[in-house]
Protein backbone atom coordinates (compact mmCIF):
# COMPACT_ATOMS: atom_id res chain seq x y z
CA UNK A 1 0.00 0.00 0.00
CA UNK A 2 1.43 3.51 -1.05
CA UNK A 3 0.73 6.61 0.95
CA UNK A 4 -0.10 9.22 -0.79
CA UNK A 5 1.12 12.38 0.64
CA UNK A 6 2.71 14.34 -2.06
CA UNK A 7 1.62 15.30 -5.76
CA UNK A 8 1.41 12.04 -8.00
CA UNK A 9 3.65 11.79 -11.05
CA UNK A 10 0.24 13.20 -13.45
CA UNK A 11 0.26 16.42 -11.55
CA UNK A 12 -2.82 15.19 -9.24
CA UNK A 13 -2.74 16.23 -5.39
CA UNK A 14 -5.23 14.47 -3.16
CA UNK A 15 -8.25 17.12 -1.09
CA UNK A 16 -6.11 15.69 1.83
CA UNK A 17 -3.31 13.49 2.74
CA UNK A 18 -4.75 10.90 5.44
CA UNK A 19 -8.09 10.08 3.07
CA UNK A 20 -6.63 7.35 0.29
CA UNK A 21 -4.85 4.39 -0.08
CA UNK A 22 -3.44 3.52 -3.29
CA UNK A 23 -2.00 4.86 -6.39
CA UNK A 24 -3.77 7.93 -7.60
CA UNK A 25 -3.48 7.23 -11.45
CA UNK A 26 -5.44 3.83 -10.48
CA UNK A 27 -7.96 3.80 -8.30
CA UNK A 28 -7.87 5.18 -5.41
CA UNK A 29 -9.70 3.77 -2.59
CA UNK A 30 -11.15 5.94 0.33
CA UNK A 31 -9.88 4.70 3.57
CA UNK A 32 -10.65 5.09 7.41
CA UNK A 33 -8.92 3.35 10.43
CA UNK A 34 -10.67 0.56 13.28
CA UNK A 35 -8.54 -0.25 16.22
CA UNK A 36 -7.78 -3.53 16.51
CA UNK A 37 -8.09 -3.12 20.59
CA UNK A 38 -11.14 -2.13 21.14
CA UNK A 39 -13.20 -1.10 17.32
CA UNK A 40 -13.14 2.55 17.64
CA UNK A 41 -13.59 4.12 13.72
CA UNK A 42 -12.31 7.23 12.54
CA UNK A 43 -12.35 8.81 9.48
CA UNK A 44 -10.23 10.51 8.61
CA UNK A 45 -7.42 7.75 9.92
CA UNK A 46 -5.21 8.13 12.72
CA UNK A 47 -2.15 6.39 13.69
CA UNK A 48 -3.08 5.72 17.27
CA UNK A 49 -6.26 5.03 18.77
CA UNK A 50 -8.27 8.12 20.12
CA UNK A 51 -10.25 6.35 22.36
CA UNK A 52 -7.64 3.63 24.02
CA UNK A 53 -5.07 4.91 22.70
CA UNK A 54 -3.57 1.95 21.42
CA UNK A 55 -1.36 2.13 18.04
CA UNK A 56 -3.01 -1.20 16.74
CA UNK A 57 -4.66 0.48 14.07
CA UNK A 58 -5.24 -0.65 11.18
CA UNK A 59 -6.29 1.30 7.74
CA UNK A 60 -9.57 -0.02 6.59
CA UNK A 61 -11.02 0.70 3.29
CA UNK A 62 -14.98 2.53 3.12
CA UNK A 63 -17.64 1.65 1.29
CA UNK A 64 -19.02 3.78 -1.21
CA UNK A 65 -22.72 3.39 -0.58
CA UNK A 66 -24.32 4.96 2.72
CA UNK A 67 -27.19 7.41 4.03
CA UNK A 68 -27.52 10.98 3.92
CA UNK A 69 -27.60 12.58 7.64
CA UNK A 70 -27.93 16.07 7.14
CA UNK A 71 -27.09 18.44 4.97
CA UNK A 72 -26.89 22.42 3.93
CA UNK A 73 -26.84 24.36 0.60
CA UNK A 74 -24.16 26.90 1.16
CA UNK A 75 -24.89 30.30 -0.42
CA UNK A 76 -21.90 32.06 0.66
CA UNK A 77 -18.38 30.67 0.67
CA UNK A 78 -14.74 31.47 -0.10
CA UNK A 79 -13.67 31.96 -3.96
CA UNK A 80 -12.25 29.00 -4.74
CA UNK A 81 -16.03 27.58 -4.08
CA UNK A 82 -18.40 29.10 -6.20
CA UNK A 83 -21.88 28.88 -4.60
CA UNK A 84 -24.32 28.01 -4.38
CA UNK A 85 -23.56 24.22 -3.55
CA UNK A 86 -24.82 21.39 -1.43
CA UNK A 87 -23.11 19.92 1.27
CA UNK A 88 -23.73 16.55 3.11
CA UNK A 89 -22.90 14.27 5.41
CA UNK A 90 -23.01 10.53 4.74
CA UNK A 91 -22.84 7.61 7.28
CA UNK A 92 -21.21 4.79 5.81
CA UNK A 93 -22.09 1.23 6.61
CA UNK A 94 -18.34 0.89 8.19
CA UNK A 95 -19.51 3.23 10.97
CA UNK A 96 -17.54 6.56 9.84
CA UNK A 97 -19.70 9.65 8.89
CA UNK A 98 -18.02 12.14 6.21
CA UNK A 99 -18.58 15.48 4.81
CA UNK A 100 -18.49 15.79 0.71
CA UNK A 101 -19.93 17.75 -1.93
CA UNK A 102 -23.38 16.20 -3.12
CA UNK A 103 -23.90 16.58 -6.97
CA UNK A 104 -27.03 15.66 -9.30
CA UNK A 105 -29.66 15.76 -7.04
CA UNK A 106 -32.33 19.20 -7.38
CA UNK A 107 -32.09 20.69 -3.54
CA UNK A 108 -35.91 20.41 -3.34
CA UNK A 109 -35.20 16.12 -3.57
CA UNK A 110 -32.38 15.92 -0.94
CA UNK A 111 -33.89 14.37 1.94
CA UNK A 112 -32.68 13.14 5.58
CA UNK A 113 -31.80 9.07 5.14
CA UNK A 114 -31.81 9.23 1.24
CA UNK A 115 -28.96 6.33 0.02
CA UNK A 116 -25.97 8.11 -1.73
CA UNK A 117 -22.92 6.69 -3.54
CA UNK A 118 -19.89 8.12 -2.56
CA UNK A 119 -17.52 8.40 -6.20
CA UNK A 120 -13.91 9.59 -6.22
CA UNK A 121 -13.16 12.74 -8.61
CA UNK A 122 -11.69 15.43 -9.13
CA UNK A 123 -12.69 18.47 -7.29
CA UNK A 124 -11.08 21.21 -8.93
CA UNK A 125 -7.50 22.52 -10.29
CA UNK A 126 -5.85 24.31 -7.22
CA UNK A 127 -2.82 27.30 -7.54
CA UNK A 128 -0.07 25.42 -9.20
CA UNK A 129 -2.31 23.90 -11.66
CA UNK A 130 -2.58 20.48 -10.33
CA UNK A 131 -6.13 18.30 -10.42
CA UNK A 132 -7.45 17.99 -6.58
CA UNK A 133 -8.57 14.43 -6.57
CA UNK A 134 -11.68 13.97 -3.70
CA UNK A 135 -15.10 12.64 -3.98
CA UNK A 136 -18.67 13.25 -4.19
CA UNK A 137 -22.06 12.32 -3.42
CA UNK A 138 -24.46 10.86 -5.85
CA UNK A 139 -28.11 9.48 -4.97
CA UNK A 140 -27.95 5.60 -5.19
CA UNK A 141 -30.14 3.81 -6.33
CA UNK A 142 -34.06 4.38 -7.34
CA UNK A 143 -33.22 8.03 -7.72
CA UNK A 144 -33.96 10.87 -5.53
CA UNK B 1 -6.32 28.65 46.96
CA UNK B 2 -7.45 32.28 46.81
CA UNK B 3 -11.13 33.14 45.98
CA UNK B 4 -11.38 35.28 42.75
CA UNK B 5 -12.73 38.26 42.04
CA UNK B 6 -13.72 40.74 39.80
CA UNK B 7 -13.54 44.52 40.38
CA UNK B 8 -13.47 46.26 37.32
CA UNK B 9 -15.32 46.19 33.48
CA UNK B 10 -14.92 47.68 30.61
CA UNK B 11 -15.85 47.14 27.20
CA UNK B 12 -16.00 49.35 23.82
CA UNK B 13 -19.01 49.96 21.83
CA UNK B 14 -19.22 46.47 19.62
CA UNK B 15 -19.33 47.13 15.71
CA UNK B 16 -17.62 48.63 12.63
CA UNK B 17 -14.74 50.39 13.93
CA UNK B 18 -12.96 51.03 10.42
CA UNK B 19 -10.78 54.28 11.41
CA UNK B 20 -9.66 52.91 14.76
CA UNK B 21 -6.83 50.35 15.50
CA UNK B 22 -6.95 47.20 17.51
CA UNK B 23 -4.81 48.58 20.15
CA UNK B 24 -6.62 51.83 20.02
CA UNK B 25 -10.04 49.40 21.11
CA UNK B 26 -8.26 47.20 23.44
CA UNK B 27 -7.19 50.45 25.12
CA UNK B 28 -9.72 51.87 25.83
CA UNK B 29 -11.52 48.78 27.25
CA UNK B 30 -8.43 48.43 29.55
CA UNK B 31 -8.36 52.46 30.74
CA UNK B 32 -12.28 51.99 31.56
CA UNK B 33 -12.06 48.22 33.39
CA UNK B 34 -8.71 50.00 35.54
CA UNK B 35 -10.76 52.95 36.33
CA UNK B 36 -13.63 51.44 37.37
CA UNK B 37 -11.72 49.01 39.51
CA UNK B 38 -10.55 52.39 41.39
CA UNK B 39 -7.11 50.66 41.51
CA UNK B 40 -3.77 52.80 40.40
CA UNK B 41 -2.29 50.88 37.48
CA UNK B 42 1.11 50.24 38.83
CA UNK B 43 -0.75 47.64 41.61
CA UNK B 44 -1.76 45.42 38.11
CA UNK B 45 0.50 42.64 38.70
CA UNK B 46 0.22 40.64 35.36
CA UNK B 47 -2.29 40.62 31.99
CA UNK B 48 -3.79 38.25 29.84
CA UNK B 49 -4.77 38.94 26.20
CA UNK B 50 -7.39 37.03 24.01
CA UNK B 51 -7.41 37.70 20.37
CA UNK B 52 -7.35 35.44 17.06
CA UNK B 53 -6.19 37.24 14.20
CA UNK B 54 -4.59 40.87 15.51
CA UNK B 55 -0.86 39.04 15.10
CA UNK B 56 1.83 38.49 17.18
CA UNK B 57 2.19 39.89 20.68
CA UNK B 58 -0.62 42.14 20.03
CA UNK B 59 -1.31 42.49 23.75
CA UNK B 60 1.80 43.83 24.34
CA UNK B 61 0.97 46.82 22.00
CA UNK B 62 -1.87 47.60 24.11
CA UNK B 63 0.12 47.60 27.53
CA UNK B 64 2.03 50.32 25.97
CA UNK B 65 -0.64 52.89 25.46
CA UNK B 66 -2.31 52.36 29.18
CA UNK B 67 0.20 52.82 31.60
CA UNK B 68 1.19 49.09 32.19
CA UNK B 69 4.32 48.47 30.21
CA UNK B 70 6.67 45.95 32.09
CA UNK B 71 4.14 43.53 33.63
CA UNK B 72 4.12 39.76 32.60
CA UNK B 73 1.94 39.45 29.86
CA UNK B 74 0.63 36.33 28.00
CA UNK B 75 -1.20 36.34 24.08
CA UNK B 76 -4.21 33.60 24.68
CA UNK B 77 -5.72 31.68 21.14
CA UNK B 78 -8.48 29.69 21.28
CA UNK B 79 -10.46 30.65 18.55
CA UNK B 80 -14.19 32.39 19.93
CA UNK B 81 -12.89 31.14 23.27
CA UNK B 82 -9.79 33.37 23.44
CA UNK B 83 -11.09 36.19 25.75
CA UNK B 84 -12.78 33.64 28.11
CA UNK B 85 -9.74 31.45 28.47
CA UNK B 86 -7.54 34.81 29.21
CA UNK B 87 -9.65 35.05 31.79
CA UNK B 88 -9.56 31.74 33.53
CA UNK B 89 -5.49 32.02 32.61
CA UNK B 90 -5.82 35.47 34.88
CA UNK B 91 -7.96 33.44 37.57
CA UNK B 92 -5.18 30.60 38.14
CA UNK B 93 -2.81 32.92 38.48
CA UNK B 94 -4.40 34.64 41.33
CA UNK B 95 -5.95 31.09 43.00
CA UNK B 96 -2.10 29.87 42.63
CA UNK B 97 -0.72 32.67 44.77
CA UNK B 98 1.98 34.16 42.12
CA UNK B 99 -0.62 37.43 41.61
CA UNK B 100 -3.27 39.46 43.64
CA UNK B 101 -4.55 41.86 40.81
CA UNK B 102 -4.20 40.70 37.19
CA UNK B 103 -5.94 42.03 34.24
CA UNK B 104 -7.81 40.04 31.49
CA UNK B 105 -8.81 41.39 28.24
CA UNK B 106 -9.84 40.25 24.71
CA UNK B 107 -10.12 42.44 21.58
CA UNK B 108 -10.30 41.91 17.64
CA UNK B 109 -10.39 44.24 14.65
CA UNK B 110 -12.52 42.14 11.85
CA UNK B 111 -13.32 45.08 9.82
CA UNK B 112 -11.37 44.76 6.67
CA UNK B 113 -10.24 41.57 7.40
CA UNK B 114 -13.29 38.86 6.73
CA UNK B 115 -15.96 40.25 4.06
CA UNK B 116 -17.76 37.04 4.45
CA UNK B 117 -18.13 33.57 6.28
CA UNK B 118 -15.19 32.36 8.13
CA UNK B 119 -13.93 28.60 7.73
CA UNK B 120 -11.72 26.23 9.61
CA UNK B 121 -7.98 26.41 9.05
CA UNK B 122 -7.38 26.08 5.80
CA UNK B 123 -5.49 22.04 5.94
CA UNK B 124 -8.43 21.42 7.09
CA UNK B 125 -9.83 18.17 5.87
CA UNK B 126 -13.72 19.59 6.05
CA UNK B 127 -12.71 22.96 4.79
CA UNK B 128 -11.07 21.05 2.08
CA UNK B 129 -14.17 20.37 0.25
CA UNK B 130 -16.15 23.72 1.28
CA UNK B 131 -16.92 23.69 4.46
CA UNK B 132 -17.75 27.20 6.26
CA UNK B 133 -18.75 27.66 9.67
CA UNK B 134 -22.30 28.76 8.61
CA UNK B 135 -22.71 25.44 7.32
CA UNK B 136 -21.65 23.49 10.10
CA UNK B 137 -24.16 25.06 12.15
CA UNK B 138 -26.77 25.01 9.40
CA UNK B 139 -26.25 21.37 8.90
CA UNK B 140 -26.58 21.41 12.79
CA UNK B 141 -30.12 22.82 12.84
CA UNK B 142 -31.43 20.58 10.25
CA UNK B 143 -30.84 17.92 12.82
CA UNK B 144 -32.26 19.57 15.16
CA UNK B 145 -35.41 19.70 13.78
CA UNK B 146 -35.82 16.25 12.41
CA UNK B 147 -34.96 15.06 15.68
CA UNK B 148 -37.01 17.22 18.02
CA UNK B 149 -39.77 19.31 15.56
CA UNK B 150 -38.05 22.59 15.72
CA UNK B 151 -39.34 24.89 13.04
CA UNK B 152 -37.40 27.57 11.08
CA UNK B 153 -39.53 30.22 12.73
CA UNK B 154 -38.38 28.93 16.20
CA UNK B 155 -34.71 29.28 15.21
CA UNK B 156 -35.73 32.83 13.71
CA UNK B 157 -37.18 33.33 17.06
CA UNK B 158 -33.54 33.53 19.04
CA UNK B 159 -32.35 36.22 16.45
CA UNK B 160 -35.49 38.19 17.36
CA UNK B 161 -35.01 38.04 20.97
CA UNK B 162 -31.23 38.53 20.82
CA UNK B 163 -31.23 41.75 18.45
CA UNK B 164 -34.30 43.11 21.17
CA UNK B 165 -32.35 43.02 24.25
CA UNK B 166 -29.60 44.72 21.87
CA UNK B 167 -31.64 47.34 21.12
CA UNK B 168 -31.48 48.05 25.06
CA UNK B 169 -27.47 47.88 25.35
CA UNK B 170 -25.88 51.12 24.72
CA UNK B 171 -22.70 49.04 23.38
CA UNK B 172 -24.21 46.77 20.72
CA UNK B 173 -23.52 46.39 17.09
CA UNK B 174 -27.43 46.26 16.18
CA UNK B 175 -29.89 48.63 17.49
CA UNK B 176 -32.72 48.14 16.00
CA UNK B 177 -35.09 45.26 16.32
CA UNK B 178 -36.20 42.96 13.79
CA UNK B 179 -39.52 40.76 13.45
CA UNK B 180 -38.98 37.13 12.80
CA UNK B 181 -40.88 37.78 8.51
CA UNK B 182 -37.42 40.39 8.08
CA UNK B 183 -35.24 37.05 9.27
CA UNK B 184 -37.13 34.72 7.65
CA UNK B 185 -36.65 36.94 4.83
CA UNK B 186 -32.82 38.09 5.09
CA UNK B 187 -30.44 36.50 2.45
CA UNK B 188 -29.56 32.75 2.60
CA UNK B 189 -26.38 31.97 4.22
CA UNK B 190 -26.36 28.34 4.18
CA UNK B 191 -29.50 26.73 4.28
CA UNK B 192 -31.80 27.12 6.88
CA UNK B 193 -29.76 30.16 7.71
CA UNK B 194 -30.00 33.41 6.19
CA UNK B 195 -28.30 36.54 7.47
CA UNK B 196 -29.92 37.45 10.28
CA UNK B 197 -28.98 34.14 11.82
CA UNK B 198 -25.07 34.72 11.97
CA UNK B 199 -23.21 36.97 14.29
CA UNK B 200 -21.60 39.65 12.30
CA UNK B 201 -18.49 40.71 11.07
CA UNK B 202 -17.26 43.05 14.19
CA UNK B 203 -14.75 45.20 16.01
CA UNK B 204 -14.52 45.61 19.71
CA UNK B 205 -12.76 45.33 23.24
CA UNK B 206 -13.47 44.19 26.91
CA UNK B 207 -11.52 43.97 29.32
CA UNK B 208 -11.81 42.45 33.39
CA UNK B 209 -9.67 43.29 36.34
CA UNK B 210 -9.57 40.56 38.96
CA UNK B 211 -7.96 40.18 42.45
CA UNK B 212 -7.59 37.83 45.23
CA UNK B 213 -9.62 37.58 48.49
CA UNK B 214 -6.67 39.12 50.60
CA UNK B 215 -5.93 42.37 48.14
CA UNK B 216 -10.16 42.52 48.24
CA UNK B 217 -9.95 43.29 52.14
CA UNK B 218 -7.17 46.06 51.73
CA UNK B 219 -9.48 47.80 49.95
CA UNK B 220 -12.37 50.30 50.27
CA UNK B 221 -14.42 50.12 47.12
CA UNK B 222 -17.65 51.68 45.55
CA UNK B 223 -18.70 48.88 43.63
CA UNK B 224 -19.71 45.84 44.72
CA UNK B 225 -17.17 42.72 43.98
CA UNK B 226 -18.73 39.77 42.15
CA UNK B 227 -16.56 36.50 42.74
CA UNK B 228 -15.44 34.29 39.58
CA UNK B 229 -17.11 30.77 41.07
CA UNK B 230 -15.89 28.88 38.20
CA UNK B 231 -13.55 29.17 35.31
CA UNK B 232 -13.74 26.00 33.87
CA UNK B 233 -11.78 25.08 29.85
CA UNK B 234 -12.48 22.24 28.30
CA UNK B 235 -11.14 21.14 24.60
CA UNK B 236 -13.13 18.31 22.31
CA UNK B 237 -12.73 14.93 22.22
CA UNK B 238 -12.19 13.02 18.92
CA UNK B 239 -14.90 11.50 17.64
CA UNK B 240 -15.63 8.05 16.30
CA UNK B 241 -18.50 6.68 14.87
CA UNK B 242 -22.13 8.85 14.56
CA UNK B 243 -22.22 10.78 16.92
CA UNK B 244 -25.30 13.35 17.45
CA UNK B 245 -24.95 16.53 15.66
CA UNK B 246 -27.84 18.01 17.36
CA UNK B 247 -26.84 17.47 21.10
CA UNK B 248 -23.14 18.90 22.75
CA UNK B 249 -21.09 16.70 24.63
CA UNK B 250 -18.03 19.06 24.66
CA UNK B 251 -20.59 21.86 26.50
CA UNK B 252 -22.34 19.28 28.66
CA UNK B 253 -18.74 18.32 30.01
CA UNK B 254 -17.68 21.55 30.43
CA UNK B 255 -20.45 22.98 32.60
CA UNK B 256 -20.46 19.84 34.58
CA UNK B 257 -16.79 21.03 35.81
CA UNK B 258 -18.41 24.35 36.24
CA UNK B 259 -21.20 23.46 38.23
CA UNK B 260 -18.41 21.59 40.32
CA UNK B 261 -16.18 23.91 40.83
CA UNK B 262 -18.73 26.16 42.11
CA UNK B 263 -20.73 24.03 44.18
CA UNK B 264 -24.12 24.71 42.48
CA UNK B 265 -25.71 23.08 39.73
CA UNK B 266 -27.87 24.84 36.40
CA UNK B 267 -31.21 25.67 38.61
CA UNK B 268 -29.49 27.81 40.59
CA UNK B 269 -28.19 29.95 37.28
CA UNK B 270 -30.13 33.62 37.32
CA UNK B 271 -29.01 34.25 33.83
CA UNK B 272 -26.56 33.27 30.87
CA UNK B 273 -24.89 34.44 28.56
CA UNK B 274 -23.98 31.71 26.01
CA UNK B 275 -21.98 31.52 22.75
CA UNK B 276 -25.02 32.29 20.24
CA UNK B 277 -22.46 32.50 16.93
CA UNK B 278 -25.76 31.40 14.86
CA UNK B 279 -29.38 31.66 16.16
CA UNK B 280 -29.02 27.36 16.27
CA UNK B 281 -25.75 27.55 18.30
CA UNK B 282 -27.70 29.13 21.42
CA UNK B 283 -30.12 26.22 21.10
CA UNK B 284 -27.50 23.80 21.37
CA UNK B 285 -25.74 25.88 24.11
CA UNK B 286 -28.62 26.29 26.70
CA UNK B 287 -29.79 22.61 26.28
CA UNK B 288 -25.97 21.65 26.34
CA UNK B 289 -24.98 23.77 29.84
CA UNK B 290 -28.36 21.66 31.11
CA UNK B 291 -30.35 25.06 31.70
CA UNK B 292 -33.27 23.60 29.78
CA UNK B 293 -34.02 20.21 28.93
CA UNK B 294 -32.41 18.60 25.56
CA UNK B 295 -34.95 19.38 22.59
CA UNK B 296 -37.17 21.65 24.76
CA UNK B 297 -35.18 25.06 24.54
CA UNK B 298 -37.17 25.91 21.17
CA UNK B 299 -40.51 25.48 22.54
CA UNK B 300 -39.92 27.60 26.10
CA UNK B 301 -38.37 30.33 23.69
CA UNK B 302 -41.67 30.32 21.90
CA UNK B 303 -43.32 30.84 25.16
CA UNK B 304 -41.04 33.59 26.49
CA UNK B 305 -38.79 31.44 28.92
CA UNK B 306 -35.35 32.76 28.03
CA UNK B 307 -36.85 36.70 27.88
CA UNK B 308 -35.97 39.17 30.13
CA UNK B 309 -38.15 38.57 32.86
CA UNK B 310 -38.79 34.80 31.42
CA UNK B 311 -37.63 32.55 33.71
CA UNK B 312 -34.14 32.15 32.55
CA UNK B 313 -32.89 35.26 30.52
CA UNK B 314 -30.54 34.06 27.99
CA UNK B 315 -28.59 36.27 26.34
CA UNK B 316 -29.52 39.68 28.06
CA UNK B 317 -26.72 41.69 26.44
CA UNK B 318 -27.95 40.68 23.03
CA UNK B 319 -25.57 37.82 22.42
CA UNK B 320 -23.31 37.45 19.52
CA UNK B 321 -26.23 37.95 17.11
CA UNK B 322 -27.26 41.24 18.52
CA UNK B 323 -24.57 42.80 20.63
CA UNK B 324 -22.10 41.80 17.70
CA UNK B 325 -18.54 39.27 17.94
CA UNK B 326 -14.92 40.40 17.74
CA UNK B 327 -13.60 36.63 17.89
CA UNK B 328 -11.29 37.53 21.13
CA UNK B 329 -13.41 40.35 22.94
CA UNK B 330 -16.11 37.64 23.14
CA UNK B 331 -15.82 36.01 26.09
CA UNK B 332 -14.45 38.88 28.05
CA UNK B 333 -17.77 40.74 27.03
CA UNK B 334 -19.84 38.34 28.15
CA UNK B 335 -18.22 38.48 31.98
CA UNK B 336 -18.63 41.97 31.49
CA UNK B 337 -22.00 41.58 30.59
CA UNK B 338 -22.81 39.46 33.92
CA UNK B 339 -21.04 42.06 36.20
CA UNK B 340 -23.30 44.32 35.08
CA UNK B 341 -26.00 42.21 35.74
CA UNK B 342 -24.89 40.77 39.55
CA UNK B 343 -24.22 44.70 40.10
CA UNK B 344 -27.74 45.60 39.35
CA UNK B 345 -25.94 48.19 36.90
CA UNK B 346 -27.82 46.90 33.39
CA UNK B 347 -29.87 49.49 33.00
CA UNK B 348 -33.26 48.61 30.66
CA UNK B 349 -32.31 44.96 30.24
CA UNK B 350 -32.24 44.48 34.01
CA UNK B 351 -32.50 40.74 35.22
CA UNK B 352 -34.48 41.36 38.22
CA UNK B 353 -33.04 40.19 41.13
CA UNK B 354 -29.77 38.26 39.66
CA UNK B 355 -27.78 37.20 41.96
CA UNK B 356 -25.77 34.49 39.77
CA UNK B 357 -24.80 34.29 36.10
CA UNK B 358 -23.36 31.60 33.58
CA UNK B 359 -21.42 33.03 30.58
CA UNK B 360 -20.10 29.71 27.71
CA UNK B 361 -18.00 30.47 25.11
CA UNK B 362 -17.40 27.52 22.69
CA UNK B 363 -14.60 28.21 19.76
CA UNK B 364 -13.03 26.74 16.21
CA UNK B 365 -13.44 23.49 14.46
CA UNK B 366 -11.63 21.00 13.20
CA UNK B 367 -12.26 17.84 11.36
CA UNK B 368 -12.60 14.71 13.70
CA UNK B 369 -13.05 16.43 16.63
CA UNK B 370 -16.43 17.65 18.27
CA UNK B 371 -15.17 21.10 18.61
CA UNK B 372 -12.05 23.06 19.71
CA UNK B 373 -12.32 24.81 23.21
CA UNK B 374 -15.36 25.38 25.38
CA UNK B 375 -14.98 27.64 28.46
CA UNK B 376 -17.54 27.96 31.55
CA UNK B 377 -17.50 31.01 33.94
CA UNK B 378 -19.80 30.88 36.57
CA UNK B 379 -19.92 34.48 38.33
CA UNK B 380 -22.00 34.99 42.03
CA UNK B 381 -22.95 38.59 43.90
ZN1 LIG C 1 -9.00 1.82 20.62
Amino acid sequence: MVEVTETGRSGVVPVHPDVFAGELEGEPQLVGSRCRQCGARFFPRRGVCARCLSAEVEVVPLGRVGTLHTYTVVYQSTPEFPTPYILAYVDLPEGVRLLAPLAGVPVDQVRIGMPLRLQVEPLRTDAAGRTVLGYRLYAHGGGA
Amino acid sequence: MSDVYVVGIGMTKFGKHPDRTVVDLGSEAVREAIRDAEVDPRRIEAAYCGHVFQGMVAGQRVLAQTGLAGIPLTNVEDACSSGAVAIREAALAIRAGEHDVVLAFGMEHLTGRFRGALTPAEDDLEAAVGLTMPAIYAMRARRHMEEFGTTRRQLALVSVKNKRNASLNPLSQFQTPVSVEEVLASRPIAEPLCLYDCSPVSDGAAAVVLCSARWLRQLTRSQRPIRLAAAALRSGEVESGLPSMAFEPLTRRTAEAAYEQAGLGPEEIDLAEVHDCFSIAEVLRVEGLGLFPVGEYPDRLERGEADIGGRLPINPSGGLLGKGHPLGATGVAQVVEVVRQLRGQAGPRQVAGARVGLAHCRGGKAAGVEGAACTVNILAA
